[in-house]
């Protein structure tokens, strides 16, 4: 680039102009598609958070931060809050953890290992509006089958999504299940990538299966890792259509975590500035998770 | 050898348990409704009855082409948007170019459901509720789409350029004849990409259609849940299963390149 | 140089294998699209052709200035009725679509009440809005309220609709001031179905069904054993609020909002500790079950003959009677031992015009909401649903007196609504923001499930939607 900006520097500012157009011809689409859905939406989230927005769209009077205060000390926001915070516990270390151990093991070249990694993909085929029904059923009270499996080793039957210290938990199964697919196949792709002669090296040292995986693999890994780690967290946060179709929020709110709390507020009660400010909440608590990641994480993370 | 068995059993182990919800799911489609209730893992008989209700019960057929359209729109949108946007950034020097592809990267910290409340009333405004454009334009811009291609461009040797720009060959011409042919494997990963997620879309087609003929899929099925659920499960599974077959089939079709296209985003990111 | 030609090469065939997968994938889809658009022509060309006059009978003031355009007003419907019900609503349209000159409905399903009330409430104020939408009674006062309808009563007023044809029970609960917003059409209230086969299993008799709260337990005891259940409702605040009306409870202050603009919560109150206490002493005991928040979740166990005794509405009784394989009985809401059965409160909902749409699109939804009142089509409606009639006249259709004829199970609802003394509680409360008052219900009733003591549970409760209230 510095090349091209000596010889334009002599050609003079006319060219440069000319250059500066073409560039913006080409990206004038993403930038007005971003401005319009993206940059605009989000100043119009952070004003409509200072009024009272009824269903529709009109802004009413000025409330200054009672929107904030209000959510502060109310306590089914809390509880969202709680939720969401436990939601993401729930889902982001298990994803990883059982996404990793399938790379691992199918990171093997063996035979017919295409099959199984066509499997572990799959998930990343499956909405989440049918994986949830699925699990709807699997979760059915009376006629699920899990419960059945249960049973068949003398377990009594789980309150899968009708108790509120279950419900959570049985969202989190389901999305961990979905998430599978996608962290998968990048772990996967991050596996392949490293270099084979560590190992060969590693065996001439005498390595053992163990040692080398946590010596070598893991810490190379590294980078991919903290990838598969900012999309889980962000994913879960968003996380909406499982709790649409599994619980709606309940029972008691212990489901009703800040995206459906959102939605919830803005199209079911028609308080589109209580949820605006909700959703600056969220766009801040993903800025500051975003932020912190990158400090902690470039520390920790081994580059190759 | 020892060490193979025990990895074959593990892989075999894992892909039931993944794979069980999908499998149950078809195992119940084939079912009577008393052989669920009865609790039973395995139909006594093979039948397509509750396929056959399925579609009678909603406009399934229709659902599954609306979901195709959306899809199709955002995946070629995105590719037109993204490909562009990302050619600005390796082969046109102009300035500022870096400050505002760092603004596009910044805006992969907002997430989308934090604006989702003005994008409605966007659409709202501009009368799109139940529309294509309504249901697509807003994914056209997708910055991961703008990143993966721009990596991938900045592959292709500037030499290339230069002689091409030697022989007479345009901007945009070098875009169409080269710079597209060599990132196609990338292209075909954002493709992949941007039609899987947008099929599996929720929210936002819940939002903005109230009405059967942009009705997608997935809000379909919902409906169908509504419409099914006190008796019919084998007709709700039936359902899921016709949802599944076109994702499934794509991703197992496209797996290598989406692998590329996402492993790529994550190792060079 | 060689080398990346050969790297190319590979590529493009790796591609060509890949795009003729692609390219099947598509096809097969592209086939499916194919067929379904093939379908949706046909109806739409099915609802252009008949020609018409374009005059609207019996319209006055709001007559059509503009003369017909020769082809039928196109109006939409949204609605909520799913299942077998939703069946008989599309025979309803599709009667008054044959029968019509000049309009045609088309109906949309919506998903459930709450869903629908979330699309309007998205949607209001533009011209995405029905013409006719279905809403469920709770959502009354709100849409009365809402700026998005306009007053059923200005259409019958024009038209002269005599409104002494309606069941007075049911037009005690949508009318505000003595004005009908909205024009009710489905109406239920809240019954107990129980297991007849389970009760004689019991040796309990199966035609004296449990009428007060201890009967109820001890019956629900009898019948509770390690693969059965006594008793269940789903956690939906409607069976809550009836059983309120049943004891004489109410909901809200001022007359259950009724006699002014409420201002408190009262769930709370000692009614509605004790009937909350009563089904949470039989829920510790295990006799007991929630098994969830959705109409359907008692549903399954109970036609699976799981479960001795739930309620549920009386809309679904036709599609209970279908799928239980055992002899369904119904019985009157229970009451508290010492209160004397005060009677059901209206459940169900009514149908809205909306303001959104043209005046002549308006008065078109009109007549097809006159349609639905004619006593056959109610009669229709009620035989095939459970759901009944909003018309007495109905009553005497063959039709119907046929089905309770041969299902008495039927009756119970009507003589529960006719046996229903009138009062503040049994009317019914009416406040705009109901559908969320029956979150925080459903939320308490939960947490009382898991432990949480009553009183502590419904005093926030009512906190909440005294909050909400203001």
């Amino acid at each position: 680039m510095g090349k091209n900006n000596r010889t334009t520097g002599k050609r003079g500012y006319h060219n440069q102009r000319k250059i500066f157009g073409e560039g913006m011809l080409y990206i004038s689409l993403a930038l007005v598609l971003l401005a319009v859905f993206l940059f605009y939406p989000m100043i119009m989230t952070l004003y409509y958070s200072f009024f009272e927005v009824s269903g529709g769209g009109e802004v009413g009077d000025f409330v200054g931060w009672d929107h904030y205060n209000d959510l502060f000390q109310s306590s089914e926001f809390r509880k969202s809050m709680v939720g969401t915070f436990l939601f993401v516990l729930y889902t982001v270390p298990a994803e990883i953890v059982i996404s990793l151990f399938l790379a691992v093991i199918a990171s093997e070249k063996l035979k017919g290992i295409g099959f199984f990694r066509t499997i572990f993909s799959s998930t990343l085929g499956i909405s989440v509006a049918a994986g949830a029904t699925i699990f709807l059923f699997l979760y059915h009270p009376s006629l699920g089958v899990l419960n059945n499996m249960l049973a068949f080793f003398g377990i009594n039957g789980v309150d899968w999504l009708t108790n509120s210290n279950w419900a959570l938990f049985s969202v989190a199964l389901t999305t961990v299940w979905m998430h599978i697919g996608i962290n998968f196949i990048i772990l996967l792709g991050g596996l392949q990538n490293i270099s084979r002669d560590l190992y060969e090296v590693a065996d001439i040292d005498g390595a053992g299966y163990w040692s080398k995986l946590f010596k070598i693999t893991i810490p190379l890994l590294s980078p991919v890792l903290f990838f598969v780690t900012i999309i889980g967290i962000i994913g879960a946060f968003q996380t909406f259509g499982q709790i649409d179709i599994l619980t709606g929020g309940g029972p008691a709110g212990s489901t009703n975590i800040i995206v459906y709390s959102i939605y919830q507020e803005a199209f079911s009660y028609g308080n589109f500035g209580y949820a605006s400010a909700q959703a600056i909440i969220l766009f801040i608590i993903i800025l500051i998770v975003t932020i912190v990641q990158f400090k902690f994480g470039e520390k920790k993370v081994h580059y190759q | 050898m020892m060490k193979k068995v025990t990895l074959y059993v593990l892989l075999s182990i894992s892909a039931l348990i993944l794979f069980f919800p999908v499998l149950y799911a078809i195992s119940a489609s084939f079912m009577q409704p008393q052989e669920i209730y009865a609790g039973k893992m395995f139909p006594s008989s093979i039948n397509f009855d509750a396929y056959k209700e399925a579609f009678d019960s909603i406009p399934l057929l229709h659902f599954l082409s609306v979901s195709f359209w959306v899809s199709f729109i955002v995946m070629i949108g995105q590719l037109v948007v993204c490909s562009l946007a990302a050619y600005a950034f390796v082969f046109i020097p102009f300035k500022g170019r870096n400050f505002i592809f760092f603004l596009f990267l910044a805006t992969m910290l907002i997430p989308w459901e934090a604006t989702i409340i003005p994008n409605f009333l966007t659409i709202l405004n501009l009368d799109m509720i139940n529309t294509y454009p309504g249901l697509t334009l807003p994914f056209f811009a997708l910055p991961f789409g703008i990143f993966l291609l721009r990596q991938h461009f900045l592959t292709i040797p500037k030499e290339l350029w230069e002689s091409a720009q030697m022989d007479g060959c345009s901007r945009f011409r070098f875009y169409l004849k080269f710079a597209l042919p060599l990132s196609k494997s990338s292209l075909i990963a954002l493709g992949l990409y941007g039609f899987l997620t947008t099929w599996n879309q929720y929210l936002w087609p819940l939002l903005v259609t109230n009405d059967d003929t942009v009705r997608t899929v997935q809000i379909g099925l919902k409906m169908l849940i509504a419409n099914e659920s006190s008796s019919s499960w084998h007709i709700v599974m039936a359902a899921v299963v016709i949802i599944l077959l076109p994702t499934l089939l794509l991703l197992f079709l496209g797996l290598k390149y989406i692998k590329q296209g996402l492993t790529s985003g994550a190792v060079k990111g | 140089m060689q080398s990346k030609v050969n790297v190319l090469k590979g590529e493009m065939e790796k591609m060509k294998n890949l795009l003729k997968g692609l390219a099947f994938g598509l096809v097969l889809i592209l086939l499916l699209a194919a067929c379904g658009n093939g379908e949706e022509d046909d109806d739409a060309s099915n609802t252009e052709t008949e020609e018409t006059s374009g005059e609207v009978a019996g319209s006055s003031q709001e007559a059509n200035e503009e003369e017909g355009s020769g082809e039928k007003k196109e109006i939409t419907f949204w609605h909520s009725m799913s299942g077998d019900n939703g069946e008989a609503i599309e025979d309803v349209v599709d009667q008054f679509n044959e029968q019509s000159d000049s309009v045609a409905v088309e109906a949309i399903f919506q998903g459930s009440y709450e869903d629908s009330l979330t699309k309007l409430r998205a949607v209001g104020g533009s011209e995405e809005a029905p013409a006719i939408v279905q809403v469920f009674e709770g959502g009354t006062k709100y849409m009365s309220e809402s700026g998005f309808i306009t007053p059923m009563q200005e259409f019958m007023d024009a038209d002269g609709f005599d409104v002494s044809i309606l069941e007075p029970n049911i037009l005690s609960y949508y009318e505000l001031d003595g004005q009908l917003y909205s024009m009710p059409f489905n109406t239920s209230n809240a019954v107990m179905y129980y297991n007849k086969d389970m009760f004689a299993e019991a040796g309990l008799d199966p035609e004296n069904p449990p009428r007060t709260f201890s009967e109820m337990k001890e019956a629900a005891e009898v019948m509770t054993t390690d693969n059965t259940q006594g008793f269940s409702f789903a956690t939906i605040s409607w069976f809550f609020e009836e059983l309120m009306a049943n004891n004489g409870g109410l909901i809200i202050n001022n007359d259950n909002g009724r006699s002014g603009d409420a201002t408190e919560a009262l769930v709370n109150s000692e009614v509605g500790a004790e009937i909350v206490s009563w089904v949470k002493e039989m829920n510790d005991a295990g006799t007991f079950r929630n098994y969830g928040a959705s109409w359907d979740d008692p549903r399954g166990p109970f036609f699976a003959g799981e479960l001795g005794m739930y309620f549920d509405s009386t809309a679904n009784l036709a599609q209970v009677i279908e799928n239980s394989p055992h002899e369904v009985g119904t019985a009157p809401m229970p009451h508290a031992d010492d209160t004397d059965p005060q009677g059901a409160v209206v459940g169900g909902a009514s149908v809205w015009i909306t303001n959104q749409v043209s005046e002549e699109e308006q008065q078109a939804a009109w007549e097809f909401v006159k349609f639905t009142t004619e006593p056959a089509v109610q009669a229709e409606w009620a035989a095939a649903t459970g759901y009944f009639p909003i018309t007495p006249a109905a009553y005497e259709e063959d039709v119907l007196t046929e089905v309770y004829d041969a299902n008495p199970q039927y009756l119970t609802a009507v003589d529960q609504l006719e046996n229903t003394i009138q009062s503040p509680a049994t009317a019914g409360a009416l406040f705009s923001i109901m559908p969320e008052a029956r979150v925080i219900i459903e939320t308490a009733l939960g947490e009382v499930y898991e432990g949480r003591d009553v009183q502590e549970a419904m005093d926030d409760a009512a906190a909440n939607i005294t909050d909400a209230l203001e």
